[in-house]
């Protein structure tokens, strides 16, 4: 069963493999399963990048106290690129939509075709927000609500009310602050700091050039749900980076899914990811299922593109062989959408990305997602996770217009929400009550810190080193 | 609603209010828009809550339309307030198709 290469002169001289590189024994790697499918997956599916980074233990303070929180306000929400909207939600100029980040807030708006910009949101009078938080419109110039200074479009500033009285205000010196904007897939990222290194350096080559490849600005958000976490935000960020939890965690989805097989990598400081193949049984379960059991148990976080359809085997079928080839032609019909030239593995499998510092890429078809994570900034135990769902946009080149959110209560379940996939919510639920009792038991416990796993939880050590460069940097 | 007061007035044919577009009318001396979303035919009070200004060069988006002027957004189907600085609805009137024509009660 273990068809997993090894590479001569990677291990140690003792025959004791290296620290990281270990791998689930009796089962195949990601690259194994990959390579068997019959429509093969671009290259940046069949790379592997990962790296050992230590095996010391993380210090808990950083998800317990509040004095950590309002340090990483200061340092690394302030030096970070950050997915602040899609392209879509502001597609003519004069369009804005608010991105808000713990106290701060910014108006990101098209001021020409191809340029967007992203003002602090506040008054230069006396501070008054020039938006509420959270929404969304068009404008020729942002005018304020309290004593009705107002600026143009392009942040020049058009009114001083009453000028006689401001002989002090030049209105050269009373343009917006802004922020820098970088746009790459359709997205809108923004970064607080004027001398962080461009979006594409912090990315790094490598990851650029996967984001290349996925023509994430060819989608729209068919769905959007948001809702606060009981946890600190990087708790709930961590629990979303590894198919470790999945035997125990969403024993479900583990009859199709190679949790402990699935591959781990990290590029430079920002960006970790892994591929968790769908289609196939757990190593812990093997012996216990079949093929037809995999089949049937397959979770899809976009089912709702597929309607209900046979799921059969047919002979000498792999459960994954099925899936795959049912999905091209069932996803083409449903989205009005091109997928001859898209792989197995892209239609199937769960790529999950991060970008630091909160947000998921998931560049598949079957699991389309982009989660984004937020502080509470009044409780560092409380968090906002939203979960976009994107669909390719239809052939016929028209664009829906993006999904507004649906902002849930916090008791209510995942599965509430209109358009989410049954057995999707089910598992963001199961996720969710983990982390209650994970932020409270890292308060209750003697130990000081957690301790990682060398492989499946190395996307948990590189985030958090990433944390600590921001956050402590080393004087 | 009044069953007194059924009084549709045909106000436009509806081939002039193509989707995404919007049309500000009097109607018995109310200032009123008519939005088209998606296809969902819309007619709302073209004044804004908060501060009287006319909202028809607002951004219409899914259920919704944003005052250009200070940015309040109201719910197209119930005329709530969704953002400050507004906080009180606005007037919202059913609207019907009949014969190709737009028909609203004021
Ligand atoms: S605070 Fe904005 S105009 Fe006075
Ligand atoms: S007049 Fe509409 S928001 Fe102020
Ligand atoms: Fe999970």
């Amino acid at each position: 069963m273990n068809t997993r290469t090894l590479i001569p002169g990677i291990k140690n001289a003792s025959s004791e493999p290296a620290k990281g590189e270990q791998r689930c024994p009796g089962a195949p790697s990601t690259q194994d399963i990959v390579a068997s499918d019959k429509v093969r997956a671009p290259g940046w599916v069949r790379s592997e990048s990962y790296q050992f980074l230590g095996d010391q233990d993380i210090s808990k303070d950083r998800y317990i106290d509040p004095a950590f929180a309002r340090l990483e306000m200061d340092t690394l929400w302030k030096k970070t690129w950050q997915f602040a909207c899609r392209e879509e939600h502001i597609p003519e100029v004069g369009d804005y939509h608010v991105y808000d980040i713990g106290r701060f807030s910014f108006i990101v708006t098209r001021v020409a075709p191809t340029e967007i910009r992203a003002y602090y949101n506040a008054c230069l009078h006396r501070g008054t927000k020039l938006r509420a938080s959270g929404t969304e419109g068009n404008t020729d110039e942002f005018k304020c609500s309290f004593h009705g200074w107002s600026w143009k479009l392009d942040g020049s500033h058009q009114e001083t009310v009453c000028h006689w009285d401001f002989p002090h205000v030049d209105p050269k010196d009373f343009s917006l602050p802004q922020a820098r904007v970088e746009r790459l897939g359709g997205f809108v990222f923004i970064n607080m700091d004027l001398s962080a290194p461009t979006l594409a350096e912090y990315l790094g080559p490598e990851i650029k050039a996967h984001f290349d490849a996925w023509k994430l600005e060819n989608r729209y958000i068919y769905l959007h749900v948001a809702k606060r976490l009981p946890c600190n935000w990087k708790l709930a960020i961590e629990a979303f980076m590894e198919a470790y939890h999945v035997i125990e965690t969403h024993p479900q989805v583990a009859v199709s899914n190679g949790d402990a097989n699935s591959q781990y990598d990290v590029y430079g400081e920002h960006v970790n990811r892994f591929i968790s193949p769908l289609g196939v049984l757990s190593p812990h379960l093997y012996g216990k299922h079949t093929e037809e059991d995999i089949l049937k148990q397959f979770t899809l976080g976009d089912s709702g593109a597929l309607g209900g359809g046979e799921r059969s085997l047919g002979k000498n079928g792999s459960a994954r062989q099925v899936m795959a080839d049912m999905f091209r032609g069932m996803f083409e019909k449903a989205t009005n959408t091109d997928l001859s030239g898209v792989s197995d593995s892209e239609l199937l499998d769960c790529y999950s990305y991060t970008v630091f510092p909160n947000t998921f890429l998931f560049p598949g078809i079957s699991l389309p997602m982009v989660y984004r994570f937020r502080p509470d900034p009044s409780d560092h135990r409380k968090c906002l996770y939203e979960v976009l769902f994107m669909r390719p946009v239809p052939v016929d080149g028209s664009r829906p217009m993006p999904a507004e959110p649906i902002r849930l209560r916090d008791d209510q379940s995942f599965c509430e929400a209109a358009g989410m996939d049954a057995g999707f919510g089910a598992i963001l639920d199961q996720d969710t009550d983990n982390l209650v009792l994970q932020q409270e038991g890292l308060e209750a416990s003697a130990k000081p810190g957690i301790t990682l796993g060398n492989y499946q939880e190395i996307r948990v050590r590189h985030f958090e080193l990433a944390i600590e460069k921001y956050v402590k940097p080393k004087a | 609603m009044n069953p007194h007061k059924l009084a549709f007035t045909r106000v436009l044919p509806a081939s002039e209010l193509p989707p995404n577009a919007k049309k500000p009318l009097s109607i018995e001396g109310k200032a009123i828009l008519l939005c088209n979303v998606n296809g969902q035919l819309h007619a709302i009070s073209n004044v804004c809550s908060h501060n009287d200004k006319p909202l028809e060069r607002g951004r219409l988006g899914n259920g919704w339309i944003a005052c250009p002027t200070h940015g309040a957004r109201f719910d197209l189907a119930t005329g709530n307030a969704l953002c400050l600085p507004a906080t009180k609805p606005i007037a919202t009137y059913e609207v019907r198709v009949v014969e190709d024509w737009i028909e609203v009660l004021v």
